[in-house]
């Protein structure tokens, strides 16, 4: 009860914190920031999906805009990373493009299928902050890729680092 | 939030499983001596198959030791090939000369694999009373064409055969109750959804997340992970009527790998909400949780056996090992392995066998693990990666 009642305050403190940081550029942060879950996971989940994927664009251009890193074993997108996400937001209010799959990748360690769950819940929270920018949430799909589509190929931190991330695929 | 820790000490609880184990091993006390020496087989490639076989899926079920010099058992029979293979086969306990077993079995002429593992395994049961693996499946994932395709291999790890040509990525598979069909996650289409082999359309694609199916043993639910009301949450679905209740609600974490208990009344499943992935328990008509599993950093990929275990992967001291609970008897089991990663445990028919994953320098291969004496068998391994083993009921 308590550590939700904690996560729950943190969160709350978290998105004042955005709404006050949104706009400004974020200075590029330490490595070690991601190495632990300082931010806990995000309260997420009130907003229903699109009722079937199937006819959904499948993919689109991932090189218009940088991935989300996120810290190990957390879906929570940290105050460093949050105007990666603006910057879609900005491009998709302004009509730019019909939408956006945004992926969610984890590094190899757990469980295939835990790490399914994670990676959506990546995407999800990215989807949660697009949302409270004010994009449609019916031009926003999510997609978990889990474990499956590295980034990197390696076995060390520095490979996991770069494979726990959200990835922006605009259509 | 309440939490029922049903496992504690690991020391402690592993007196309750040795106790049922230790009657299955008085009971073979050690292993049977079985003779087949006296078989007969014509000269042709198929009958001597069925032969060598017979003899390795009797050795691989942990009740037998084949000799070929004075033993507890003798088979004796002959295996022909004219046109189809035919079997007799008539098992004798020496010193009584009581049969155990008298039948004669047929098959295709190339199916001499598969009336083997029919024969060892009616051999087993005729000696033991219980249940062989030999004619078992084993579906599981391989990344062996480039891209990961769902295969299926006999239980000895031989006549693999790819059954997906999807060209995407399939995770996860596990197997309809009547052994007839495997369920499994697919990015054909795009996005995760659940699929069933010998049928087209998608069990599942709700916007979102659709994986980890799992068939109720009546055969009329699925359970699965669903994002669809925006967080991964535990589902069940009518395969009749479409219809969907969610079991879960945890918007602060994920639920993941469902599966049925034996009577088809509970749920378990991994969920992250404690802070790092453990086992919970949940009725079918949903209710609250309870926590499974409380040792090891993460507890993970349960597979709920028909001898009332629940095996899953345990992170201990920085490696996975398979460990089995009894939530009954609130025991708890870790099994015997080396230093390699043990993941994705999967009862084998015979409620003795589990057959998971073993990684070691980032290489997956298929294990078979005995939970009585016997060490690890590679089943599958090589050059490619070999995971996700799901062993047909």
């Amino acid at each position: 009860m308590n550590k939700k009642a904690c996560k729950f305050l943190f969160f709350a403190a978290l998105v004042a914190s955005m709404a006050t940081l949104s706009g400004c550029r974020s200075r590029n942060p330490s490595a070690d920031m991601y190495d632990d879950n300082m931010y806990g996971d995000p309260l997420i989940g009130d907003v229903p999906l699109n009722a079937d994927n199937m006819g959904l664009p499948m993919d689109g251009d991932r090189s218009l805009f940088e991935p989300v890193m996120f810290a190990y074993d957390s879906s929570q997108v940290n105050p460093e990373e949050a105007s990666k996400v603006e910057a879609v937001a900005k491009h998709l209010n302004k009509g730019k493009a019909q939408g956006v799959i945004v992926e969610g990748n984890g590094d190899e360690r757990g469980s295939r299928e835990y790490n399914l769950a994670l990676g959506e819940r990546r995407a999800l929270a990215i989807r949660d902050y697009l949302i409270s920018l004010g994009v449609d949430p019916s031009i926003i799909q999510t997609k978990s890729l889990g474990e499956e589509m590295p980034a990197s190929m390696g076995h060390d931190e520095d490979a996991w680092r770069q494979n726990r991330r959200g990835v922006f695929a605009i259509y | 939030m309440r939490r029922l820790f049903l496992v504690g000490c690991a020391a402690l609880v592993s007196i309750s499983a040795v106790a049922q184990r230790v009657e299955v091993r008085k009971s073979g006390e050690g292993k049977i001596s079985i003779n087949l020496a006296s078989y007969r087989t014509g000269g042709d490639t198929a009958s001597r198959t069925f032969l060598s076989v017979l003899k390795a899926d009797l050795n691989r079920s942990g009740y037998f030791t084949v000799t070929s010099t004075g033993a507890e058992l003798n088979v004796a029979g002959s295996c022909v090939s004219a046109g189809q293979l035919k079997a007799d086969c008539q098992v004798y306990k020496v010193s009584s000369r009581q049969r155990l077993l008298g039948k004669s079995y047929k098959a295709g002429s190339s199916d001499a694999r598969g009336l083997a593992h029919r024969v060892a395994d009616e051999i087993i049961y005729a000696v033991t009373g219980k249940k062989g693996m030999a004619a078992g499946k084993i579906a599981m994932v391989s990344n062996r064409t480039g891209r990961k395709e769902l295969y299926v291999c006999d239980m000895d790890g031989k006549n693999v055969r790819q059954i997906t040509k999807d060209r995407s990525i399939v995770v996860g598979p596990g197997w309809t109750p009547d052994a007839k069909n495997i369920v499994y996650t697919s990015y054909k289409r795009g996005y995760p959804n659940v699929y069933m082999t010998g049928r087209g359309k998608p069990l599942s694609s709700h916007g979102g997340l659709n994986a980890s199916g799992a068939v109720s043993p009546d055969g009329r639910r699925l359970a699965l992970i669903l994002s669809r009301d925006g967080n991964p949450e535990l589902y069940i679905k009518s395969l009749r009527t479409g219809l969907l209740k969610r079991l879960t609600r945890t918007r602060l974490g994920n639920e993941a790998s469902p599966c049925w208990s034996p009577d088809g009344n509970h749920i378990a499943y991994v969920s992250d909400t404690s802070g790092s992935p453990q086992v919970y328990i949940i009725s079918r008509n949903g209710g609250r949780a309870q926590r499974l599993t409380s040792t090891g950093s993460e507890n993970v990929a349960p597979d709920w056996g028909e001898n009332g275990y629940i095996a899953f992967s345990s992170r201990i001291g920085g490696r996975y090992r398979i460990a089995m609970a009894n939530p009954a008897a609130k025991s708890l089991r870790v099994l015997e392995t080396d230093w390699a990663d043990y993941e994705d445990p999967s009862w084998a028919p015979d409620g003795r066998h589990i057959v998971c994953s073993r990684t070691a320098s980032y290489r997956s291969s298929i294990y078979l693990l005995d939970t009585l004496e016997d060490s690890p068998v590679a089943l599958l391994s090589g050059s490619v990666d070999w995971f996700s083993p799901a062993c047909s009921p």
